[in-house]
């Protein structure tokens, strides 16, 4: 038979952007070690639902570590504290009967709270919409081997594109800087034989675009590669920079890129 | 060409915080060793100092370059202390880092800050400071004659505040460059999967040895003053 075990939730609870938040204290009793921490929550809802009160809010989808949707922070960890696990993969084994657990949305100046734990990311989208795609008609899907990529450059794309953009390595940067994100982005594309006709054109943008959102910058405290579900490495971090700073030279030496633009931040 | 170092994207200021964090670190170990030629007794010392002084234009030119670096270091350091600080909004009730942020990292800003005022400091303690008049004499030394910047440096290390002063002031230099050293090859894009690690550990070493080293200077004096004395 499963273990259960009773825990003591100091939850954010906000009616709107606008609203003032405060924490409320709800008991969750006899939740199955085998849940998922969104499980959890689903049950202590259904209970509030039942009392007549108001759930509360997390955004969630796929419910298997893919989408990049959940996210809060549990006792100051963005998705908790276990290593490489979204909060949706993350079970009820990893605490212990009795804990108190206090749950806060990613707290950024660029992550306006919704409702509850839910905050808007479309800062995120509007970095992508800057600059994080190739510029090509869409059609056939080419062979796998048309195009030669080396094992070495071929690896080191996937790992970063692995990147769900679920905001945790904001959530957890001592300056709220969203550089990971950029990074594994920016890495991903810049690394394969499609993303490199754009590639000096699109560090910038994408790093002018993510300043006027209002991001901090990085200071190299790495809490974010802890932070990760996905295990992204700060070494991205150090092609951004890299890239970023032969695309400053290219700039100043031939000119280039003159038109770049800036997406109105937040909506 | 104009240049404005605030339109620079906060990745181009890192850049540059890095360009001249390491003008600084070099500067760091040159005057290191140059201050090792005080265990080499007054004439090495004060001939190192004449040589130095020697290269007049070279000289000026040199410290003037530093002004410069030390000038847009700090003036960007604490633009992105700013922009970094406003960036999270409403505080985390409980926040937990997972180990990777150190204490240097976190204090950065302090201890660079603190660096600057000891170097403040230490400018108006040595280097505009007469090297003829009475702070430069070593009573019962040299026929009580001036013994030049070697006096200077001698008499400034008996007193014991300044020791203290001048021993925190280089740890914390020591702890800046602990992090800064590793931080600027991130920063300039230097990242290896097998040498990073390595990387991070020389940069630790060097915080300390650069500790290290600085206090030997003030405890060399102190303690050679209370056994032997200048032994000339
Ligand atoms: C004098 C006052 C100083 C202040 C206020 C200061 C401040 C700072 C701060 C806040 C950072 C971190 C920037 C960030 O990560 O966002 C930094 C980085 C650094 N500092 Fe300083 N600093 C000072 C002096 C020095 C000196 C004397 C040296 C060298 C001996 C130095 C070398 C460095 C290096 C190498 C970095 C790393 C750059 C990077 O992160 O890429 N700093 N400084
Ligand atoms: S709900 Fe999709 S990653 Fe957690």
């Amino acid at each position: 038979m499963a273990k259960t075990i009773s825990l003591t939730l100091k939850v954010w609870r906000q009616k709107g952007p606008n609203e003032p938040g405060r924490f409320e204290t709800y008991e969750a009793r006899n939740i199955s070690t085998d849940a998922s921490f969104l499980e959890m929550l689903d049950i202590v809802n259904k209970e509030l639902t039942l009392q007549g009160k108001e759930p509360i809010a997390f955004d969630h989808d796929c419910r298997e570590g893919i989408c990049g949707s959940c996210g809060a922070v549990v006792n100051g960890h963005a998705h908790g504290h276990e290593r490489e696990t979204t909060l949706c993969q993350l079970h009820m084994r990893k605490f212990r009967d009795g804990d108190v657990l206090v749950i806060e949305p990613w707290r950024s100046r660029v992550f306006p709270v919704i409702k509850d734990l839910i905050v808007d990311r479309s800062a995120l989208d509007r970095i992508i919409a800057s600059g994080g795609y190739i510029s090509v008609r869409t059609g056939q899907a080419p062979d796998a081997h048309a195009l030669p990529v080396s094992k070495e450059h071929a690896d080191a794309a996937f790992e970063a594109a692995q990147c769900i953009g679920c905001g945790a390595c904001v959530a957890a940067c001592p300056n709220g800087s969203a550089m990971l994100f950029v990074a594994a982005k920016v890495s991903h594309l810049s690394l394969l034989p499609q993303g490199r006709p754009e590639r000096w054109r699109r560090v910038q943008k994408m790093v002018r675009q993510m300043d006027a959102e209002g991001f901090g910058a990085c200071s190299n405290h790495y809490e974010c590669e802890a932070a990760c579900p996905k295990g992204i490495r700060v070494a991205n971090i150090a092609r951004l920079n890299r890239e970023h700073l032969l695309a400053a030279f290219r700039a100043r030496l031939f000119g280039e890129y003159p038109d770049i633009k800036v997406l109105p931040p937040s909506v | 060409m104009r240049v404005n170092i605030f339109k620079y994207s906060s990745v181009g200021k890192k850049q540059i915080v890095a360009i001249t964090g390491l003008m600084l670190v070099g500067f760091i170990l040159v005057h290191l060793g140059g201050n090792f030629m005080l265990f080499g007794g007054p004439e090495k010392f004060n001939g190192y100092a004449e040589d130095l002084h020697r290269l007049g234009p070279i000289l000026w030119a040199a410290r003037a370059i530093l002004l410069v670096a030390v000038s847009v270091h700090i003036t960007l350091t604490f633009s992105l202390y700013l922009e970094n600080r406003n960036a999270r909004g409403t505080p985390y009730a409980v926040y937990a880092d997972f180990g990777n942020t150190t204490f240097a990292k976190r204090t950065m800003i302090l201890t660079g800050g603190l660096i600057f005022f000891f170097v403040v400091t230490h400018l108006s303690d040595f280097t505009f400071a007469s090297k003829t008049g009475p702070r430069t004499v070593i009573p019962g030394v040299n026929g009580d004659a001036s013994l030049g910047l070697f006096g200077l440096v001698w008499m400034s290390f008996l007193r014991p505040w300044r020791v203290v002063l001048y021993i925190g002031a280089v740890c914390m230099l020591g702890m800046h460059l602990s992090h800064g050293i590793q931080s600027f090859l991130q920063t300039l894009g230097i990242n290896h999967s097998q040498w990073t690690p390595y990387i991070e550990r020389v940069s630790n070493l060097i915080g300390v040895l650069v500790a290290l080293g600085y206090s030997m200077i003030p405890l060399y004096v102190v303690i050679r003053h209370l056994t032997v004395g200048v032994g000339v």
